[in-house]
């Protein structure tokens, strides 16, 4: 799972998402649901990107010819 | 809405039993959730230890780079960050000699984690001073 940028993307996510529902919320029914909102926000935050910036080059085109 | 006068927790109320608070943050800064648990907040603390320690644990086995310099002044955030995380930052600077490695692919996302496990104690900090003060249960 870590060898994959996406498989760092979903762990970074998953730790971040259980910090903050742990951190904001006390009850277990809202910690669940803030979980969720952050993890997928940031798991599928990260796909919409990532298919945005799709057509754009990867690397900056040559300053000379 | 009104502010709340800051006072240590007292003896007398069992959600929050009479403590140092400044202990209680120092803890917390030392080591992710012991803050938490000296304020009799076991299953909270033990519970940020682990998200916390496995933020540094991630960052760590890809080669993550951990922030040491003070020449830029995004260094010195991204230093003073990654030392909030506490112990574990001296431990894996001093003891284990730890700085990342520069060639492995994992060391720019390595360093996220750690600086986010640095962060992320920080803000364990804050709700520690809460906590005490009686601010949050």
């Amino acid at each position: 799972m870590l060898s994959t940028h996406f498989g760092l993307m979903v762990a970074y996510a998953l730790i971040v998402a259980l910090f903050f529902a742990g951190l904001w919320r006390r009850e277990r029914k809202a910690q669940i649901r803030l979980f969720l909102q952050v993890f997928l926000g940031l798991v599928g935050g990260g796909l919409v990107l990532a298919y945005l910036m799709y057509p754009f080059p990867a690397h900056p085109p040559a300053p000379f010819p | 809405m009104p502010k709340t006068p800051s006072k240590p927790a007292s003896a007398d109320d069992p959600a929050a039993p009479s403590r140092n608070r400044w202990l209680a943050v120092l803890l917390a800064w030392l080591v992710p959730g012991a803050g938490h648990v000296y304020l009799g907040r076991r299953t909270r603390g033990l519970y940020f230890l682990i998200v916390v320690s496995a933020a540094i644990f991630v960052g760590v086995k890809i080669g993550g780079g951990l922030s040491m310099a003070f020449d830029a002044p995004l260094q010195k955030l991204g230093t003073l960050a990654s030392m909030g995380m506490g112990l574990p930052y001296f431990v894996l600077r001093f003891v284990a000699g730890y700085t990342g490695d520069l060639a492995r692919p994992g060391f720019e996302y390595g360093a996220a984690f750690l600086l986010s496990a640095g962060l992320m104690n920080l803000l364990l900090i804050l709700d520690t001073w809460d906590v005490a003060n009686g601010r949050r249960p």
